[in-house]
């Protein structure tokens, strides 16, 4: 199936250390990490974020063929952004020149290195999205922007639309594969074609998943008034994530690295 | 042309790639005559829909063959010969409704027919054919589908798919959220397809009076696999064995069994309300004397 390849909002329930962390810690992390990956620039460097993060793999207990498959709908991005890399950047000395495109030993570097970045990026957020569920992505965003309240900005209002949004992403992605299957039974053709002929498919598909999405909203909006829901503040919580001691061993670990990182750099 | 469904071992895999790949359908055999009017029962997640799917090639099976005809359907069939195969089977998915698209109900209706080669003139007059067939007013054919009633709605997909004029038809709960009316309604028109047009239908149900009333053979579906199959005389005069498999009865044999369980036993084939009403009638006279 098509929808199988994405990676978004496919939460695997789990009992590893990383399943355990705080989703604040989780995102923390993660933030912190893609810092530390703009700060890599040579061989060592990133060796030792790769090995962070085949480390991090290996302690959620996912099977590594779940970061491949993640890998690939975004494929096609990172071919295009390194081969832009490696065709227009400039310094370094030249292997092959044909009009405006040259080829260097640095900008082949430059590319491989970019590849690598894409790369460590895309696990880092596949590790999150696999190991923390919707909601409690949603809440650690929450715990996260927290002092933006004092500026009056409605953090747990943003925090409830994020987590109906992440909530609702498997259902609209089944309604997807639904209509698609009725429109295939009607003789549609998706997934072949010129890009004319995808596009002109892509109507009885759109048209019924807007409606649809439209109707989901219409009837949650109802049920949750029905339900006595106001946007009041000091809304209580069913499940409360603490940052814990693990949370604090893992940032440590991450810390200890980007210092590492820092210390080889050029 | 002959369209024999023939099933022969066909399993499918679902493979989500996480540790527990799912088996949906295990080792199913299965031969559907032409033009039969076959019930697939079956609690919710026992694969029926997963069947269904595979005889419009709209899934391929993991190991296994199903052909229709002269049509073959093979692990490794392209599927670039799929859509000359989903030509001939038409497919009612369940709250069809929801695959409606087009600005008026009329286009709606073409879209299928012009999917597969019709000449616009030919398509619109097929549309009209089967917005008469579902007893939609041909008065409608300029609205949005978007104004329509849930019912009317539900008429103008199946009209959709009937304009295609399949020669299988796989409806899947096309009932489900019906009025009693509507139900009435939908389920003789499918039956006068069947009986006007020799359309072969598959009808994936849980209202089991359609069963019984409707259907050459049931076939009745448990965790994937098919457990049994017969008419529907031999699969409902087992009330226990279906309550196992988490089945309803349907009215007849339910008042018979509950009679049973009362001490009156009421045999012999129930599939309408006259035998039933006659075998009571039997046994009371065996009570007076």
């Amino acid at each position: 199936m098509i929808m199988s390849n994405f990676i978004f909002g496919r939460y695997l329930p789990g009992n590893s250390w990383i399943h355990k962390m705080s989703p604040q810690a989780k995102l923390l992390i993660s933030f912190f990490f893609v810092l530390v990956i703009f700060l890599a620039n040579n061989l060592i460097s990133y060796a030792m974020l790769i090995v962070l993060i085949l480390a991090t793999i290996v302690l959620s207990g996912i099977s590594i063929s779940f970061f491949i498959k993640g890998i690939r709908p975004l494929l096609w991005l990172i071919i295009f952004t390194v081969l832009l890399q490696i065709l227009f950047s400039s310094g370094g000395t030249p292997i092959f020149k044909w009009g405006i495109f040259s080829i260097t030993d640095q900008s082949l570097i430059n590319g491989g290195y970019i590849f690598i970045r894409f790369l460590l990026i895309i696990m880092m957020s596949t590790v999150l999205m696999l190991t923390t569920s919707p909601l409690a992505l949603a809440d650690g965003i929450q715990t996260l922007l927290k002092p933006l309240k004092r500026l009056h900005f409605p953090v747990d209002t943003l925090a409830l639309m994020l987590s109906i949004a992440l909530r609702f992403v498997p259902t609209l992605m089944d309604e997807t594969q639904t209509i698609m299957n009725a429109q295939r039974a009607r003789g549609v053709d998706f997934g072949s074609g010129s890009i004319k002929h995808r596009i002109k498919v892509a109507v009885p598909l759109l048209i019924p998943l807007f409606t649809g999405a439209i109707t989901h909203a219409e009837n949650l909006s109802t049920a949750m008034e029905a339900r006595g829901f106001t946007d009041s503040e000091h809304r209580s919580k069913y499940r409360i994530y603490k940052w814990q001691k693990r949370d604090t061993i893992s940032f440590l670990v991450y810390i200890l690295v980007a210092v590492l990182v820092i210390l080889v750099r050029k | 042309m002959d369209n024999t469904i023939k099933i022969d071992h066909l399993s499918h895999l679902y493979d989500d790639g996480s540790n527990n790949p799912v088996y949906a359908l295990k080792d199913v055999t299965l031969t559907i005559k032409d033009n039969s009017y076959v019930s697939i029962i079956g609690h919710t997640g026992s694969g029926k829909s997963t069947l269904v799917q595979h005889i419009n090639a709209l899934l391929k099976p993991t190991t296994g063959e199903l052909s229709v005809g002269d049509f073959k359907i093979e692990p490794k069939t392209s599927n670039k010969n799929l859509k000359k195969f989903r030509q001939h089977v038409g497919m009612v998915f369940q709250f069809p409704e929801k695959q409606l698209f087009e600005e008026t109900v009329i286009k709606d209706i073409m879209f299928g027919p012009l999917n597969y080669g019709k000449s616009e003139s030919v398509a619109e007059q097929l549309a009209l054919e089967a917005m008469d067939l579902v007893g939609l007013d041909s008065k409608l054919a300029e609205k949005s589908p978007f104004d329509l009633s849930g019912g009317q709605k539900r008429r103008v997909a199946m009209a959709g798919v009937l304009a295609m004029q399949p020669e299988i038809l796989i409806l899947d709960e096309p009932t489900a959220g019906l009025d009693p009316k509507s139900h009435r309604e939908i389920m003789d028109l499918i039956y006068r397809m069947h009986i006007d047009r020799q359309m072969t239908i598959i009808l994936v149900t849980h209202q089991m009076d359609d069963v019984v009333q409707y259907s050459d053979q049931v076939v009745v579906m448990d965790h994937g696999e098919v457990v049994k199959v017969g008419n529907s005389t031999e699969i409902f005069n087992d009330p226990q064995w279906l309550i196992q498999h988490q089945l309803a009865l349907p009215s007849n044999a339910e008042f018979a069994y509950r009679l049973s369980q009362a001490g009156y036993q009421v045999p012999g084939n129930l599939d309408n309300i006259w035998q039933l009403a006659k075998a009571i009638i039997e046994v009371g006279e065996v009570d007076h004397e």
